[in-house]
């Protein structure tokens, strides 16, 4: 599956260590709510459960994210897909990948995964239904030689979801 | 009576535009209305401002009998810990001023409490630490802010960023033009990302910086890029080589405290005795060259025959003080001999002494 897919990946930058190790030491002063890092010995690959907010359509839900980062991390974004089974949200699709406009065209070097999780968050949130994207299937039979969400040229249409 | 009320609330309005000039906004003078503009009162120098505000005075019509309405419009370099403790410091003076003609103490307030906000607060957007750090040697790591924002970075972080954007920019624009013919997508894309190559957002805000900043920047650049990016490659070699060349010598050490532990049983004694250990034949100056010179040609006479006439002219009698040559070559031949014929050595050496 895509979810197991390791990009052929270059070692972490030396800044981007730096930046990593900080972001992992404000995580565990200050999860963001709803989340839980997974501790692994792997600075480069995040696994992250999430659970779904109370009143809203995942509530008692949990999901996994991943979270790889490549070597200029945070000039450049990291890879975030859910670990399948994904939740069904019209812009997750069932191999995992996620259509947020922050984590491709809008990353910034300011955001962290502390937000991009909250991004996440809000986004599933405020979803009002348990449906897939209309072009999942074509979507996913693409990604099947395991390419990333970052190589998928995204059009952000919906900012109401 | 009420238009004498009016009339003291018309001419604290007028003290409060005489005050700030063009920094205050009437928006209505009765009941007042007014936009201010602070500064922290310390920065004339723009560089060292680090804050600002809009605020907004709003008083009903039952003004100064009830308490006019503080807000906040926009400000820059507060974050919502320092915006918040802003506002609620002045509705204190509100609650401490009630019922009096109040908006110019207000606003003193205000500017009070802002001035001493003036510092860059937090850490750096990018890197994640403090903005205003020492690094071990008490130099503390140069910043900058974006005009138009305030928001302040590591100058070294931002450059690193800037740089990084250029060189995106640089490979899109090589790609877009290897397949020109390729989907509009594509455009539309680098559209978002930064279609003019000297225009930026802020990666906090997004805020577009103004010109003055992409100067500032891009002079920080020219200035910084070459000098950061070799001292960073330096600097990165040099720690791997002090590492390595710590963690070499740092061993050797060990391994030679170790040995010299072995041999002594457990104690350890200065290395010059390892050097002087019976058997290692050294050429003493002392002695007399003639003597033992005498003797290695001898034996090597005995053992060598083929190099034996160089060897004997060259440490024979008649060039008796050690040169770099003969002492070597000595040295040389007696430690063969020694190897080869260690009694009969020992037999000289204590011919030779006695």
């Amino acid at each position: 599956m895509t979810s197991s897919s390791a990009p052929s990946r270059k070692a972490l930058s030396k800044i981007a260590c730096n930046r990593l190790q900080k972001e992992l030491v404000e995580w565990q002063v200050n999860p963001p709510a709803g989340f839980k890092h997974k501790v692994t010995d792997n600075l480069q690959r995040w696994v992250i459960e999430v659970n779904g907010a109370s009143g809203t359509l995942y509530a008692n839900e949990t999901y996994q994210l991943q979270v790889d980062f490549p070597e200029h991390y945070p000039m450049e974004a990291p890879q975030v897909i859910f670990i399948p089974p994904a939740p069904q949200h019209p812009h997750i699709y069932s191999n995992g990948h996620i259509c947020l406009d922050i984590l491709y065209d809008s990353w910034s070097p300011a955001m962290t995964v502390s937000s991009i999780c909250i991004s996440i968050l809000s986004m599933l949130s405020s979803s009002t239904a348990k449906q897939r994207p209309a072009d999942n299937d074509r979507y996913v039979k693409n990604c099947r030689n395991g390419r990333s969400p970052k190589e998928t040229r995204w059009w952000f249409h919906d900012d109401k979801v | 009576m009420a238009s004498e009320e009016e009339e003291e609330v018309l001419i604290e309005v007028e003290a409060v535009e005489a005050v700030y000039g063009e920094d205050c906004k009437i928006i209505q003078r009765f009941p007042p209305h007014i936009q201010l503009h602070i500064k922290p009162r310390t920065a004339d120098d723009s560089s060292q401002q680090f804050v600002e505000a809009i605020l907004e005075l709003r008083a009903g019509s039952q003004y100064p009998k009830e308490p006019p309405h503080i807000g906040m419009i926009d400000s820059k370099g507060l974050d919502e810990v320092r915006q918040a403790h802003l506002i609620t410091s002045i509705q204190e003076k509100v609650d401490e001023l009630s019922s009096c003609l109040m908006l110019v103490a207000l606003c003193e307030e205000a500017v009070h409490v802002l001035s001493h906000m003036n510092h860059p607060d937090g850490d750096c957007p990018l890197c994640l630490y403090p903005l205003v750090k020492e690094d071990v040697h008490g130099n503390s790591w140069p910043f900058m802010k974006l005009m138009s924002c305030y928001h302040c970075f590591h100058s070294k972080c931002i450059i690193k960023w800037w740089n990084w954007l250029q060189q995106q920019s640089e490979s899109d624009s090589n790609i877009s033009n290897a397949t020109a013919t390729s989907s509009s997508n594509l455009g539309s894309r680098r559209g978002l990302h930064g279609a003019v190559k000297n225009q930026r957002s802020c990666p906090v805000c997004r805020k577009v910086f103004q010109a003055t900043d992409i100067e500032h920047v891009l002079s920080l650049v020219q200035t910084y890029t070459s000098e950061l990016s070799l001292e960073e490659t330096e600097t990165d070699d040099d720690e791997e080589l002090q590492h390595s060349e710590l963690e070499n010598s740092r061993r050797k050490e060990f391994d030679a405290l170790l040995k010299l532990q072995e041999e002594n049983n457990g104690l350890i004694e200065p290395k010059k005795i390892q050097v002087l250990l019976p058997g290692v034949f050294l050429p003493n100056p002392v002695t007399p060259p003639t003597v033992s010179t005498k003797v290695s040609a001898e034996l090597q006479q005995s053992e060598q025959t083929s190099t034996t006439n160089t060897h004997t002219s060259e440490t024979g009698p008649s060039r008796p003080y050690s040169k770099a040559s003969t002492s070597s070559r000595n040295n040389f031949g007696q430690r063969k001999n020694k190897m080869r014929n260690p009694r009969t050595q020992n037999k000289q050496w204590a011919k030779k002494e006695s």
